[in-house]
């Protein structure tokens, strides 16, 4: 309740009670007399109205003014000496109080300062230590982020929810391109960024297999727990991920470690050099065939007829020249060596197939047997990628033979591993295989972005279509993978373990946090992470045309300001500004010619606020200007919103003022960058940031209860 | 020797084709060549040949694929099948054998190992 609000209600409380006395005893004196004097009473009352009525309204009016000074001397001052010592207590220790109102509060509020001031002397020395150990925290932080930075590979730790606990520069530039950059060309980049979900920057199901490829492992009791698989990245780039589970004590998994090569470059070189390669054996191989045989008839036939002879010489003399030639043209490019870096790794066939048949049944409903005679038989496989092609040829045979039971087998001839899917029914003709061989895999409504072809071909593999009378009993499809040699060594990296007590390098309480919980208005609200921002405009009426001209914004992620996950736009509001928005935000229109418009930057805006509570100061601004971009956009801000505003009204509604500076000045914070949006939104982050400790002490401590305390306070402002 | 044996090369390379059509009529074989592997399934219907020397990497339906057809066509499938090609590797091999061929030879090749094979595999 307002301040003035209260001294009405005190003061019209006071007034009927002392109405009602005088009544009463006006009554009780009335029926104590007797006839002959109440006659005289009305007559003179009648007589001597005037003079009466004068005293009983200077009475009233003194009684009135008292009333008023006791409010404004003792009550009043007295619920700002309590919001004020809140304050020192909570988010401003430097805070003072301004004594005003009776002698004794002016002492009491002299006590209270002397009190803070001592305070603030033993909380030095204190914070002083505490400074000491964060120093040598820091060190050691910097040492870990230094050693990250280095890392030739990116480095993204997860909990178990996928999101984002800990990445390095290098997976910000892998996943994400040059964030701050401000071209409108990157208008569908992701943000990557601390809480956020990796979900976002790779496709989720490649994280779930590997998961899922992991936990088995583990179930196996297997040294090698690593699970890899590619994947394929913005602009067309090819990154070859690893994913190393972080487990706890009681090796359960809470996370995992993505390790990411950019494998782009290499692959094609290796493409490359894998056709040259291929077409100068090939090629030498024929002119040799070729000039061989000719010279052995020449030799074995010397009774030849001239014209025959003729012809053979001239097939060596233009074989010979050719081969010189193909040499010469290779040489240059076999200069550079090249590994593969799409790896194939070593598996038995029967997990295999079983990962095939365990996610056939998931997603295809289909009923798959497995007939494995030896369960030594190894292959050497991408996981992911030969796993969407044997479900991308289960559903297309599905569909063109209409067969739901499907046997999976495995034999190995010598060299060779045979994978067979088998089923009741025709066989798939030849064209059509070839056909299915060009499609880019697809299952249901997921795409793995290679086609059959390219999988079969990066594991040497062949694909078959057997008919009834090789494979007896059915149909069949034959994959044909070579053997893995006998003696390859792995790569083994650790596994993580944490120790019971928490890392001291970062924050890894997200660990802990629940899901993506539907009911999030029961969240508290230091846990959920908010996207503050604040807007300049080229006006104060938006219905009237005005346009944003900048949008700055900041991340809060477990009550932690994430300073360096930033936003910060200039936007072309395609208009004219006036000179008074000018002189308040310092934007000149020519700075605004080459920025992108409000089409381009609002998309990316909502992609980096997505999943976040929004905070504004004066909210109701900033969202009106943002709803009425909805329609030219297409985006839509749904989130849940917070005003700092009307939440500093809920906790101090003594205070008139709740301005941003006067606020940020109460709390001790100093706004650098006042008017720019960048500036305003981390000022604004900082305010709510203690806002939401005062708002604890207050007992709002969900998102559901500040949402409750603002709408109370709203109305409150709007009344009066 | 037989003179009512018939072979078919089936190679897209002249300079290749000339040579073995040389010494395979030098030892009494009648020869045909196809230079692709729909010319090649064209003319087996016709020329009926005992042995196909079968050239893999062919321009359109490959050398493996013309092997498969043959073994599965009831009055083609006695065919003997001799896969010359540049491919040279093991698993190119085993995947020829895999494919029902009676023989696998890499090029280049001896005039004597290919005439050889031939004769053997025609006893």
């Amino acid at each position: 309740m307002r301040a003035g609000n209260k001294f009405w209600w005190f003061a019209s409380i006071s007034f009927g009670l002392i109405l009602a006395i005088l009544a009463s005893l006006t009554i009780i004196f009335w029926r104590e007399l007797d006839p002959a004097q109440k006659t005289l009473l009305l007559q003179v009352v009648k007589e001597k109205f005037g003079y009466l009525f004068a005293a009983l309204f200077l009475g009233l009016a003194g009684i009135g003014f008292l009333l008023d000074g006791i409010f404004h001397i003792y009550i009043l001052p007295l619920v700002r000496v309590k919001e004020e010592a809140a304050l020192i207590n909570s988010a401003n220790p430097g805070h003072r109080i301004q004594p005003e109102g009776s002698a004794d509060l002016i002492e009491l509020a002299g006590e209270i300062n002397e009190l803070a001031d001592r305070y603030d002397q033993i909380r030095g020395s204190v914070e002083e230590r505490i400074q000491r150990a964060k120093t040598e925290a820091e060190e050691e932080k910097n040492i870990l982020a230094a050693f990250m930075a280095e890392l030739p590979e990116g480095v993204v730790i997860c909990n178990s929810e996928g999101q984002i606990l800990l990445y390095n520069r290098q997976a910000k530039t892998i996943l994400a391109g040059r964030a701050s950059s401000e071209s409108a060309a990157e208008n569908h980049q992701s943000f990557i960024g601390l809480g956020r979900s990796i979900f976002s920057l790779v496709e989720k199901n490649l994280i779930v297999h590997a998961l899922d490829e992991i936990a088995e492992k583990l179930e196996r009791k297997e040294d090698n727990i690593v699970s890899t698989f590619v994947f394929i990245g913005k602009d067309e780039r090819l990154f070859r991920f690893e994913a190393v589970p972080v487990l706890s004590a009681d090796r359960k998994l809470t996370g995992f470690i993505l390790i990411i090569f950019d494998i782009t470059r290499e692959l094609e070189k290796e493409s490359r050099m894998g056709l040259m390669i291929d077409a100068l054996t090939r090629r030498s191989r024929a002119s040799a065939a070729s000039i061989r045989s000719a010279i052995e008839a020449i030799l074995e036939y010397p009774q030849m007829a001239p014209g025959q002879r003729d012809r053979f010489e001239r097939i060596i003399q233009r074989e010979a020249e050719a081969l010189g030639d193909l040499l010469d043209q290779s040489t240059d490019e076999l200069a550079e060596h090249i590994e593969t870096r799409w790896p194939l790794v070593r598996t038995r066939a029967y997990d295999f197939l079983e990962t095939v048949r365990k996610k056939a049944d998931q997603r295809l409903a289909v009923r798959i047997d497995i007939a494995v005679a030896d369960p030594d038989i190894e292959v050497r496989v991408d996981n992911y990628s030969l796993m969407t092609a044997f479900l991308f040829l289960i559903q297309r045979i599905g569909k063109a033979e209409g067969s739901f039971r499907f046997t999976l087998q495995a034999e190995q001839i010598k060299r060779l591993v045979n994978l067979d899917i088998r089923w009741d029914g025709k066989p798939i003709p030849g064209d059509l295989l070839r056909r299915w061989e060009q499609d880019i895999l697809s299952v249901e409504s997921e795409q793995f972005p290679l086609s059959l072809k390219t999988v079969l071909l990066h594991h040497e593999a062949d694909i078959w279509s057997r008919s009834t009378k090789q494979a007896p009993g059915g149909a069949c499809l034959r994959i044909m993978l070579p053997a893995p040699e006998i003696s390859e060594p792995e790569k083994i990296r650790n596994i993580t373990i944490l120790p019971d007590s928490r890392p001291e390098f970062y924050d890894f309480d997200l660990f802990n946090q629940a899901g993506q919980d539907p009911e999030l208005d029961e969240c508290l609200l230091r846990e959920l992470a908010y996207t503050v921002f604040d807007t300049e405009t080229t006006g104060l009426n938006p219905a009237e045309g005005d346009e944003i001209i900048s949008i700055g914004a900041v991340r809060i992620v477990n009550g932690r300001l994430l300073r360096d996950e930033y936003f910060d736009q200039l936007v072309n509001p395609k208009r004219w500004m006036s000179r008074e928005s000018i002189r308040v935000h310092g934007i000149q229109a020519e700075m605004l010619e080459d920025q992108p418009t409000i089409e381009q930057v609002l998309p990316r805006f909502h992609r980096f606020a997505e999943g976040t509570i929004l905070v504004a100061h004066n909210a109701a601004f900033d969202m009106k200007m943002l709803q009425l971009k909805e329609s030219a956009t297409g985006v839509q801000f749904i989130n849940p919103v917070l005003d700092t505003l009307l939440l500093s009204a809920a906790i101090h509604p003594a205070h008139s003022s709740h301005n941003l500076e006067d606020i940020a000045d109460r709390m001790g914070i100093s706004i650098v960058g006042r008017h720019t949006a960048l500036g305003d939104a981390i000022a604004t982050a900082e305010v709510f940031l203690k806002l939401v400790s005062i708002l604890a002490k207050n007992g709002i401590h969900t998102l559901k209860h500040a949402r409750e305390a603002s709408r109370k306070t709203f109305y409150a402002r709007k009344k009066y | 020797m037989d003179r009512s044996r018939k072979i078919l090369i089936v190679d897209d390379e002249p300079n290749i084709v000339v040579p073995l059509q040389f010494l395979m009529e030098q030892n009494g074989y009648q020869v045909k060549i196809a230079e692709s592997g729909e010319a090649a399934i064209d003319l087996m219907e016709r020329f009926r040949p005992d042995l196909v020397l079968l050239d893999i990497m062919l321009p359109g339906v490959n050398g493996l694929e013309v092997c498969q057809m043959l073994r599965e066509d009831p009055e083609l499938k006695e065919t003997k099948i001799v896969l010359v090609s540049a491919l040279g590797r093991d698993v190119d091999m085993a995947k020829g054998m895999a494919m029902g061929a009676d023989a696998y030879i890499t090029k280049p090749f001896s005039n004597r190992e290919i005439v050889a094979r031939v004769n053997e595999l025609l006893k």
